[in-house]
């Protein structure tokens, strides 16, 4: 029984390094996932209708991005096959910021929804590493809450600082992907709660495109 | 809308994974139960009356892991849902059974060979006929299961102190529960679970020292041998039953002489 009990602490440790290894990554995960949040936290102080003014926050975060793809390949690296589910929410929280950084500044420069697949591509992350490192679905959908929120706070602040077009853009995307949202049976889980908040998201912009309609501060549309 | 698209798609994954999560956690529950009713079936195999103490354990065993293969059909017929990636994104769902299952095969397996079922062998009976597993047994899983077992044991030990062999029995259960715990109590830093239920061990650990240092200290009062004792106990037991049993009580000793030449 002794050397069975060795056996089952030598797994213990085999789990412990592996847990080692991730944790490092994670980290430097983390670290790119901040620094890419305070840079985009700038949106918010950056009048948006020079689109020159929002370029530099853009290219401050697209090399950041494109350094994701080091920490996913050594993610797909170390975690075994199959065990994809089993470390991963060692890094969801941190993977979620990344994916609402490229959501994000996918918004700003084209003012497109950035897919999963795309999202994907863009840390770096290959299909063959499904079983080990990918982007969760729920993980892809916490990323697209949290830009809505700071949509929301987006609205509000370009009209502060002079743009008026902004809100009504937002209004409509935040729309689109909220009734993308509807379409989910999502389970009672932190998903479901964030996703039953966005409204109040909506009603925010909506009453800013209100404000600014009703005062006639847009362009008139054809 | 091309996104439109996509969220179709998350909802359809969504749907499969919920079915299939739904249907898990069904047979989970299937499973605990089953798992439940061996551990009762295995004590109250126990906790009859009884000759020869080793043949009970051995019969208990026996029906025991008999009726483990119903479980393990179970299993069987889930692994389909648990392929790949699947197992560890369901993990929550089954571990609950899982460590229930543990429990039962560790204590029926405790019975038949008087130790602690190993890790691979209780992965061996989660495995097909070829010996490929249905799916990795987590290690925490495991561990957990013998952290239950601690209290099964204890319970074993103690209803069944006052039975003939039952003073022998308490002492072995006593060293084995100690080493158990012991060992798991080095995993228990690596694995949260198993830290959370050690304290319920250490429990039942304290509970069988106490019962068999207060065997040993009675015990001391007589100089009689463990059989004689174990003669005495069982009459005057059977005889705060009523006529009917105490010939069974006598029985026993001449049993016990007849051993003893």
């Amino acid at each position: 029984m002794d050397s069975h009990w060795d056996y089952v602490n030598g797994l213990l440790e085999q789990d412990g390094e592996l847990r080692e290894k991730i944790r490092e990554q994670v980290a430097d995960l983390d670290k790119k996932a901040r620094d890419m949040a305070g840079i985009l936290d700038k949106i918010h102080s950056t009048p948006s209708k020079s689109t020159s003014r929002v370029t530099p926050l853009l290219d401050a975060v697209r090399p950041i991005l494109h350094n994701c793809h080091e920490t996913s390949a050594a993610l797909a690296a170390i975690v075994p096959p199959n065990q994809f589910w089993r470390w991963k929410d060692m890094w969801s929280h941190s993977i979620r910021t990344v994916v609402y950084a490229a959501a994000l500044a996918e918004y700003l420069a084209n003012g497109s929804l950035i897919s999963l697949e795309r999202t994907s591509e863009t840390l770096g992350i290959k299909e063959e590493w499904k079983d080990r490192f990918c982007i969760a679905v729920e993980d892809y959908l916490h990323g697209l809450i949290t830009m809505v929120n700071e949509l929301s706070r987006l609205a509000v602040n370009s009209v502060t600082l002079g743009d008026y077009e902004a809100p009504i853009e937002i209004s409509l995307f935040a729309k689109n992907l909220f009734a993308g949202f509807t379409k989910l049976n999502l389970k009672n889980d932190l998903l479901r709660r964030r996703f039953d908040s966005l409204k109040y998201d909506l009603k925010k912009i909506e009453e800013v495109v209100y404000d600014v309609k009703l005062r006639k501060l847009t362009a008139p549309r054809s | 809308m091309a996104y439109q698209d996509m969220f179709d798609e998350f909802k359809k994954e969504f749907d499969v994974q919920n079915d299939r999560r739904e249907s898990l956690i069904k047979a989970s529950r299937d499973i605990t139960s089953l798992s439940k009713k061996v551990i009762f079936l295995l004590h109250r195999i126990m906790n009859e009356d009884a000759q020869d103490p080793s043949a009970q354990s051995k019969r208990a065993s026996e029906s025991g892991m008999a009726k483990l293969r119903e479980v393990r059909a179970i299993y069987a017929k889930i692994k389909v849902e648990l392929q790949s990636d699947l197992f560890w994104r369901h993990h929550r769902a089954i571990s609950p059974c899982l460590q229930e299952y543990v429990e039962a095969i560790s204590f029926a397996w405790y019975l038949g060979h008087s130790t602690l079922v190993s890790f691979n062998q209780v992965q061996q009976e989660l495995s097909d006929e070829n010996g490929v597993p249905f799916f990795p047994l987590p290690l925490e899983d495991y561990l957990c299961g013998l952290s239950d077992l601690t209290g099964e044991l204890m319970r074993l030990a103690i209803s069944g102190i006052a039975r003939r062999g039952g003073r022998d029995r308490a002492r072995k259960i006593c060293v084995i529960v100690r080493e158990c715990k012991t060992e798991l109590d080095k995993c228990a830093p690596h694995v949260r679970e198993v830290r959370k239920k050690q304290a319920v061990a250490a429990e039942s650990l304290a509970k069988i020292e106490d019962a068999v240092y207060a065997t040993v200290i009675r015990t001391s009062e007589y100089d009689l041998s463990d059989e004689i004792l174990d003669c005495i106990i069982s009459r005057s037991i059977s005889a705060g039953h009523g006529g009917n049993s105490q010939g069974s009580g006598r029985h026993f000793c001449s049993d016990n002489a007849r051993e003893d030449d």
